[in-house]
């Protein structure tokens, strides 16, 4: 009775730690483990006790499974929450995943300052625009105070067209960027470990 | 700040470089063990266990048996056996087997090239025995 419940546990745990993986792959990987608990029962007559230390710390499986998954889902995602995930544990591999982290936490921020600002527009024309004073651009964006004369608004309503325009060719590049890394690195790896 | 520099090896014991060393073989181990037709999961690690000395912690070899099946390298079908719960069997598919005889190839150059460059810390008197025939060749050739 105290071994199912052992057993029990290690499962739900393995399960809880699991989390970003699909709810399918998630009952796949708890269904083989439980049934490789079972077999080696069966087969060495060994204590559970002594099957899950060899099966390693739930937790420690979990992660084995998760690295990389995180990755190969990112790569095939558009989501900028899952390809910043992605990016984020390929920052833990090297510098360049730093760097395309940092890319793409900056292109995100950027393009979505654009298209937001665009929107603005529609809601505050007379605060949002880009202003120039003396042929140079003294502001631009959503503004609380107007800028006084002789500072003028330049793009009026094109201001809505163009930051929509730039903001998501912004997230478009942004996005590609980091598809681009997650699929360079996997191949990567799997050159690596076709010893190539 | 990212820190560049290089960090002093201190934990990296042989222990530790043995270890990294047989987790990177795992995946051709695991790969070679379908060769001749399908097993599953404890199966697997028997196999190695009998065939290799890559003593593994157990649950090592199911996320790597994962990443092979989504990367195309295996195909797995949940059989329902005697024991009376189903097993997970897997089986390499042909782009597999052809990154199994790749692998193969290069471990088999690598290990080679490594075996004569570690000869003479492996077996220092030969080495020793070898040169000094080299050298009464030199000699007696002047």
């Amino acid at each position: 009775m105290t071994e199912t419940i052992q057993i029990d546990t290690y499962l739900s745990s393995l399960r809880t730690h699991l989390g970003p993986m699909t709810l399918g792959e998630r009952d796949e990987i708890v269904r083989e483990i439980s049934s490789h608990i079972r077999d080696s029962a069966e087969q060495s007559g060994g204590n559970v006790e002594t099957i899950l230390a060899r099966l390693g710390s739930a937790e420690e499986l979990a992660a084995q499974y998760r690295d990389g998954v995180l990755i190969r889902q990112a790569s095939r995602s558009i989501s900028p929450v899952k390809l910043m995930r992605g990016a984020l544990r390929l920052a833990t591999k090297g510098v360049s995943g730093v760097i395309v982290f940092f890319v793409g936490m900056f292109g995100y921020i950027i393009g979505g300052g654009c298209v937001l600002s665009g929107l603005l527009k529609g809601v505050f024309p007379a605060h949002t625009g880009t202003w120039f004073q003396d042929g140079r651009m003294i502001a631009s964006g959503t503004q609380l105070y107007i800028p006084p004369s002789p500072a003028h608004e330049v793009l009026g309503m094109w201001y809505i067209p163009l930051m929509l325009t730039v903001g998501s060719l912004t997230l478009l590049a942004t996005t590609f960027v980091i598809r681009t890394s997650l699929r360079i690195s996997q191949r990567w790896q799997a050159k690596l470990s076709r010893g190539a | 700040m990212m820190r560049l520099r290089a960090r002093p090896i201190e934990n990296e014991s042989p222990d530790r470089w043995e270890a990294q060393l047989r987790k990177g073989a795992l995946e051709m181990a695991a790969l070679a063990s379908l060769w001749r037709g399908r097993l599953y999961g404890l199966e697997i690690i028997r196999f190695l266990e009998q065939h290799s000395r890559l003593v593994l912690a157990e649950g090592t070899i199911y996320p790597i048996l994962n990443r092979l099946k989504a990367e195309g390298m295996l195909t797995s079908d949940w059989v329902e056996a005697e024991a009376g719960h189903p097993r997970k069997y897997y089986a390499l598919t042909e782009p597999g087997r052809t990154r199994l005889r790749q692998m193969a190839e290069a471990w088999a150059n690598f290990a080679g090239g490594l075996s004569q460059l570690l000869e003479p810390v492996l077996y220092p008197q030969a080495a020793e025995q070898s040169s000094t025939r080299d050298t009464e060749k030199k000699e007696l050739s002047r």
